[in-house]
């Protein structure tokens, strides 16, 4: 699947581009309007990925353009600026979902990912991970071929993990996603923990292995054990 | 009251005063003229009557005087004056009605006899032309009195044309739209000037709405990048196998702190936002069912943290806000009753259609109540806490003509907010 990321800050365009990379993706970035307005003129992409504010040009142009040209490539906006009127405009002009720096590169993933199963298979795809099978479109949850019964928020966070499999996530990241950012409580850590003592019970229960491993002061980890 | 209806009664009432000073006086005048006319005509029959006497040595209802003009009556003693004027009123032989005259008594000894001689004039003609000129002079004033009052009214209102044109676009204008000011200018100096410094002060004003605007949106993505930036490679690094305890534990401080700068910008910068009015879709909101919708949203943190919710009787408290604010504004509020609870605590919310509160159980207060809604009153040492929420919800408050009251009583802390 061929991303593009547009993003002026060069340090940031990296990490999402590696970050995407080693997730299976092949990842173009490009930093100006210009190179983007080149890119998305003679390629075709997935998705890409957008900051708003660039150096010579507005990321809004771009999806607009970008929309007139090829309409099923996904689009991600990544911007700073958080006002309900971008948001709103943003969507409007036919982009997908709309992230607000600073985010965590865990759940830029998930959106893409997310955003990549909607577009593909119009949501009528599985998601496998060993014994697991998840189905998005009725929410349901098979662990070797038994269905499991989860909570709104554990099913949330199963598929979180396995957006992002192998990768450390950061107990923060978890809370934002599953809460939004306006949950600033010193209870989400901890809240996270019960959900995720949870989730592993009930798969363990239907027999599943144990995915979930704690990494000391970050977070947690789905992987193989 | 108008400038136009203020000014125009005052003028009215001055006029009137005038209007009626004048008249008198007028009428004194003709009056003072016309007696003055008719005692130097009575003077001279008094000589001619002198001169008759004295040439005769006799007086008889000579012919030529008529009825009622003289009345000669002898008396014992002559009175001390030598001659009175006086007003009188006496019958009318033909149509049996009082006449007023004027009357002229003197002394007059007629055969050594001492008469008093009284010779009157009818002021029956003088009357009426008095009578006629008052009326032609109320006609007259009157109509220059109205005349004066519609030209003064045509007048001012065209003269205060531009000044009306000037308020009406002021209260039109709108600092948030790039499209200035604009006065059409006038021949009136004074009128020009106004709009002069009216049309500086409102380019000032846009300038500086735009500038903190700009300000606003810059700062947020020159600092929101950055942290973005840290984030994403504190993200990476702990991707790292090989990471020891202290190596983690440094990482994760150093997320924290990027975390929380991020938050704190954010709270700053709507701070700013809120302060210099860049949010401008102001729609009717009832904030009891929002507060009651963002309770819900939090069953999570409530159900975890052993807190009871207890809403009602409630009413819907409508305020005017934008979207973006509202929801700010209560869930600041219910933040703020979620994490200063204690554990298998309360909230209550209750609502009428004048004041909306929001109750919380929770130990005491530890800073000055009064300084609670000020920026970076932390009331716990939480380092996940910036200190803004409730910062944001008076400022959100004072900017929307709310008004936020805190008050503690027995463990239960209240926030009330009613319209200003």
């Amino acid at each position: 699947m061929k991303v593009l990321v547009i993003e002026d800050e060069q340090g940031l365009a990296e990490s999402i581009t590696e970050y995407m990379v080693k997730d299976g993706y092949i990842c173009e970035t490009v930093t100006t309007f210009r190179e983007a307005e080149e890119k998305i003129h003679l390629y075709t992409y997935d998705c890409i990925i957008v900051d708003l504010t660039l150096p010579d040009g507005n990321g809004f142009q771009l999806i607009e353009m970008l929309k007139r040209l090829m309409a099923t490539t996904g689009v991600i906006i990544i911007s700073a600026r958080n006002t309900l009127e971008d948001k709103l405009k943003g969507l409007d002009i036919g982009s997908d979902d709309y992230l607000t720096k600073p985010f965590h590169l865990s759940e830029l993933n998930a959106r893409v990912k997310s955003l990549m199963r909607r577009r593909q298979f119009g949501g009528y795809t599985e998601i496998r991970f060993q014994e697991l099978v998840v189905v998005p479109q009725t929410r349901n949850v098979f662990a070797n071929g038994q269905l499991t019964m989860l909570s709104r928020k554990e099913y949330d966070l199963l598929l979180y993990f396995l957006s992002n499999v192998d990768v450390a996530l950061t107990k923060a990241s978890i809370a934002e996603h599953l809460w939004g950012d306006n949950i600033d409580s010193a209870d989400s850590f901890d809240m996270v923990y019960s959900h995720i003592k949870n989730l592993r019970r009930k798969l363990l229960d239907k027999g599943a292995a144990d995915y979930i491993q704690s990494i000391y002061g970050i977070g947690y980890k789905f992987s193989q054990p | 009251m108008k400038l136009l209806a203020k000014t125009n009664r005052i003028y009215l009432a001055f006029s009137l005063v005038i209007y009626l000073l004048t008249a008198l006086a007028f009428y004194q005048i003709i009056r003072l003229l016309i007696y003055d006319e008719v005692e130097s005509r009575l003077r001279v029959e008094r000589r001619d009557f002198e001169t008759y006497v004295r040439i005769h040595n006799t007086w008889s209802s000579s012919p030529y005087f008529v009825e009622n003009k003289i009345e000669v009556v002898p008396v014992s003693k002559r009175q001390s004056v030598s001659e009175s004027f006086t007003d009188t009123l006496i019958l009318n032989r033909y149509d049996n009605e009082l006449t007023p005259f004027r009357q002229l008594t003197f002394y007059e000894p007629i055969h050594g006899v001492m008469h008093r001689v009284s010779i009157r004039k009818s002021l029956i003609q003088t009357y009426r032309l008095i009578e006629v000129i008052t009326a032609t002079m109320v006609v007259f004033l009157g109509l220059l009195l109205l005349g004066m009052f519609w030209f003064q009214r045509r007048l001012s209102g065209q003269l205060w044309y531009p000044f009306y044109d000037t308020l009406s676009r002021i209260k039109q204008f709108d600092l948030s739209h790039n499209s200035p000011l604009d006065l059409s200018p006038t021949n009136i100096t004074e009128f020009n000037e106004l709009n002069d410094v009216l049309q500086k002060m409102a380019a000032k004003m846009q300038q500086d709405y735009r500038s903190l605007k700009e300000f606003t949106e810059n700062a947020s993505h020159e600092i929101q990048t950055p942290l973005a930036l840290i984030n994403a490679k504190v993200e990476q690094l702990i991707q790292t196998e090989s990471l020891s305890e202290t190596q983690t534990h440094w990482i994760e401080t150093i997320y924290q702190a990027s975390r929380r700068i991020s938050r704190l910008t954010q709270g700053l910068l709507l701070l700013a936002k809120i302060e210099n009015r860049q949010f401008s879709d102001s729609q009717q909101i009832d904030l009891a069912n929002l507060l009651t919708q963002k309770l819900a949203d939090m069953d999570d943190v409530l159900s975890f943290r052993h807190l009871s919710i207890q809403i009602g009787p409630t009413a819907p408290f409508d305020v005017h806000l934008p979207t973006a604010l509202a929801d700010s504004l209560v869930t600041n509020l219910v933040n703020n009753a979620i994490k200063h609870n204690q554990p298998e605590g309360r909230i209550e919310l209750t609502s009428t259609a004048a004041q909306l509160c929001l109750r919380n159980t929770g130990g005491p207060l530890v800073t000055d109540p009064e300084r609670l809604f000020e920026r970076f009153k932390k009331e716990s040492a939480s380092s996940d806490s910036v200190g803004l929420g409730l910062a944001i919800v008076r400022q959100i408050c004072d900017s929307y003509g709310l008004q936020i009251a805190y008050q503690a009583a027995g463990g239960i802390h209240e926030f009330c907010i009613t319209r200003a």
